[in-house]
């Protein structure tokens, strides 16, 4: 069986790392790159740096803190997403040092683009990032930028439909950062069940993080500001985890009473 | 560079070294995290840590319950007040010898110690090493005080797991108080990627030394964070108190002045006459340097602080800063004299760290300021601040007369 994973995801917003809630407000962290190598420390199974300011302001990835954080040595394989506006704004991200690509507001502007990044990337390197709701009973897809839903485009699901994205990220936008906030209807509603999804926006309890990734599509659950609140916080919440197929934590505490609280 | 943009509220901008984030309508994150103060049913919280410390107390009653990281300022009195008196702890106290000590700070500590009756450890660093990493700090990233940072916030971990004590417990969260980095309600804890990112401003023991310097392993090793085996094997957790109390640093240290005999003293550099009074250097040398470089000083963050609790208007409070930050350090020989440095030296040294962004050589050796404080609006003919917002000393940084580094300290009280 192949194993799921533990997301790391660290936010960056004018260059900080922040705390996201509901899209809205935010928090400062950190350097992004000091929280990446933390990360990286406490044995997380892949990490997403996602740039959130970088679609509107129109200036493409932000390949200095790519090659910052490359810089570090990390061993963890790294997600970014945040201004792929073009092919070759992707082919430079990859170039900077991340494994995949997050792609966003260009599945609004232009779904098949997105897919044309698969000719030089491969479909293994490239995620769409999908802000969902649950509206009238139906899937509503935010831009970010406008902040309006709308239903799931046919072109969007065309391009899933066509291979040239191997995974969906699927974020409870409006739950970001509430504790066990995240609405499984998300995953229910999905209407491609062999598409291989990743779960994201207000996963902090094990219990519910137990729940999402028993689910037969779903191969990765990612955390993001509840992973800066405790020390060891990947390896306690992987301790609380055994019995998935996971990978080990490094240096897991020894009493599992603490393992997650 | 980003446009610098000030929070419509308090005194801080977008350029805080901690991160700061404004809203859509122009307050920042502190003031938000701040106004749940106002908000959150403390009544509830005090039950919520007094059911997190349950397990951690002591059946026997023969070991420590905590340890409790200590000085002679700060709020240390009113977190032993909290964690002896109210929570019926018993705590280990411990401390790091920052040597920058001035007499008063020594006859503090041990007023705590006496007062309320609890053993106490100190970390003394061979002074040698300590001036070794100074110099360097100082010269490379323009830091006198890395130090005192990065003793004072690992020595209590290194004592957690020597003696396999593994609840720590902190006041109020520095990066929660100031730019609100966390809500009261995510109950953060002690990291050590916290204590590298802000309080070592980046740069861990390790990264100290270089090729081109006379810093060696040998001079370091004490400022090692235990390893995250360590940590898990004990079960090392460090928990801040102002995540469940209604941290007001002014009203607590007022309670502490009346009912446990902590002593204050004044400052030029601001108004605050409670904080950091054991030490000659942070409200003088180490403040010079915050302007230097980030373009604003102590005197803001209690400002900002003073203006979040309602006791100063914006406008009074920003005339208080601009009042305060240019005032001249008075303490530069006794640093010169601890470390073997000329006054030209240090001034080189302190020149070499005035960040562009906000300064100006106007002409050769006279400089122009273009910090925060000088954008943030108008403060003219603004009125006093009421009574209850002033501070008062009852003593001064030379307690007992010794106008100098007390460098090891026992006190009295």
């Amino acid at each position: 069986m192949l194993e799921k994973r533990l997301i790391g995801v660290i936010t960056v917003k004018d260059g900080w790392a922040v705390q996201s809630i509901g899209y809205r407000r935010h928090r400062p962290l950190g350097r992004p790159e000091v929280i990446a190598e933390n990360l990286d420390r406490w044995g997380v199974d892949e990490i997403l740096l996602q740039c959130i300011d970088r679609d509107a302001q129109g200036g493409g990835p932000d390949l200095a803190l790519l090659e910052r954080l490359c810089r570090r040595g990390l061993s963890t394989p790294l997600v970014y997403a945040g201004g792929v506006r073009s092919v070759s704004d992707g082919v430079r991200a990859v170039q900077a040092g991340a494994e995949r690509i997050g792609i966003d507001a260009l599945l609004h502007d232009d779904p098949h683009l997105a897919a044309e990044l698969a000719e030089p990337l491969g479909a293994q390197a490239l995620i769409a990032v999908l802000p969902l709701s649950v509206h009238n009973g139906a899937l509503a897809w935010l831009d970010h930028r406008s902040r309006l839903s709308t239903p799931l485009a046919p072109a969007l699901l065309d391009v899933l439909a066509s291979g040239a994205i191997s995974e969906v990220l699927l974020v409870d936008w409006q739950h970001e950062g509430v504790h066990e906030g995240f609405d499984e209807r998300l995953l229910a509603l999905w209407p491609m069940p062999t598409q291989p999804l990743i779960a994201f926006g207000g996963l902090s309890e094990p219990s519910q993080l137990r729940g999402v990734l028993e689910r037969p599509n779903v191969v990765a659950a990612a955390v993001g500001n509840f992973l800066n609140h405790r020390e060891h916080a990947v390896q306690r919440l992987k301790q609380s985890l055994a019995g998935l197929p996971l990978r080990a934590a490094t240096h897991a505490p020894l009493d599992p009473a603490r393992a997650w609280s | 560079m980003a446009a610098l943009m000030h929070c419509r509220r308090c005194l801080y901008t977008s350029a805080h070294p901690l991160g700061l984030m404004l809203d859509a309508e122009g307050i920042c994150s502190g003031c938000r995290v701040h106004e749940e103060k106002d908000r959150l049913d403390w009544a509830e919280r005090w039950q919520r840590l007094e059911s997190l410390l349950a397990p951690y107390r002591s059946r026997s009653g023969e070991t420590y319950d905590c340890i409790v990281p200590v000085s002679g300022a700060g709020d240390s009195h009113y977190i032993v007040h909290l964690v002896k008196q109210r929570l019926g702890l018993n705590p280990l106290l411990v401390t790091y010898n920052k040597y920058f000590n001035t007499s008063l700070g020594i006859r503090n500590l041990a007023n705590l110690r006496i007062r309320f009756d609890c053993d106490l450890i100190q970390q003394n660093v061979n002074p040698h090493a300590v001036k070794k990493i100074t110099r360097a700090t100082l010269r490379d990233f323009g830091s006198d005080y890395w130090h005192c940072l990065a003793g004072q916030t690992v020595f209590p971990v290194q004592t957690a797991v020597r003696y396999r004590i593994p609840l720590i417990l902190w006041g109020a969260h520095q990066g929660l108080e100031q730019v609100g980095m966390y809500s009261h309600e995510d109950e953060v804890e002690m990291t050590r990627r916290h204590r590298q990112d802000h309080d070592l401003m980046g740069r861990e023991a390790d990264d100290l030394p270089t090729m081109f310097d006379t810093l060696k392993e040998s001079d370091i090793w004490q400022y090692r964070y235990p390893d995250d085996a360590a940590l898990s094997a004990i079960g090392v957790r460090g928990v801040y108190l102002g995540n469940y109390v209604r941290w007001d640093p002014k009203a607590q240290h007022e309670q502490m002045i009346e009912r446990c005999g902590y002593r204050t003293a004044a400052f030029a550099r601001t108004f605050d006459t409670y904080d950091h009074v054991d030490c000659w250097n942070y409200m003088d040398l180490h403040d010079v340097l915050k302007l230097h470089k980030h373009g604003y000083s102590k005197v803001t963050d209690h400002a900002c602080r003073e203006i979040r609790h309602g006791r100063l208007t914006r406008a009074q409070g920003l005339a208080l800063v601009r009042r305060h930050e240019q005032a001249a350090p008075q303490h530069l020989d006794k640093f010169c004299e601890w470390l073997g440095l000329d006054r030209s030296g240090l001034g080189f040294l302190l020149d070499r760290h005035r960040n562009p962004r906000w300064w100006r050589e106007a002409e050769t050796g006279r400089w122009a300021f273009a910090g925060a404080s000088t954008t943030a609006g108008e403060a003219a003919g603004v009125t006093m601040p009421p009574a209850s917002a002033v501070f008062e000393a009852n003593d001064v940084l030379a307690h007992d007369g010794i106008d100098g580094y007390i460098t090891i300290g026992k006190g009295h009280p």
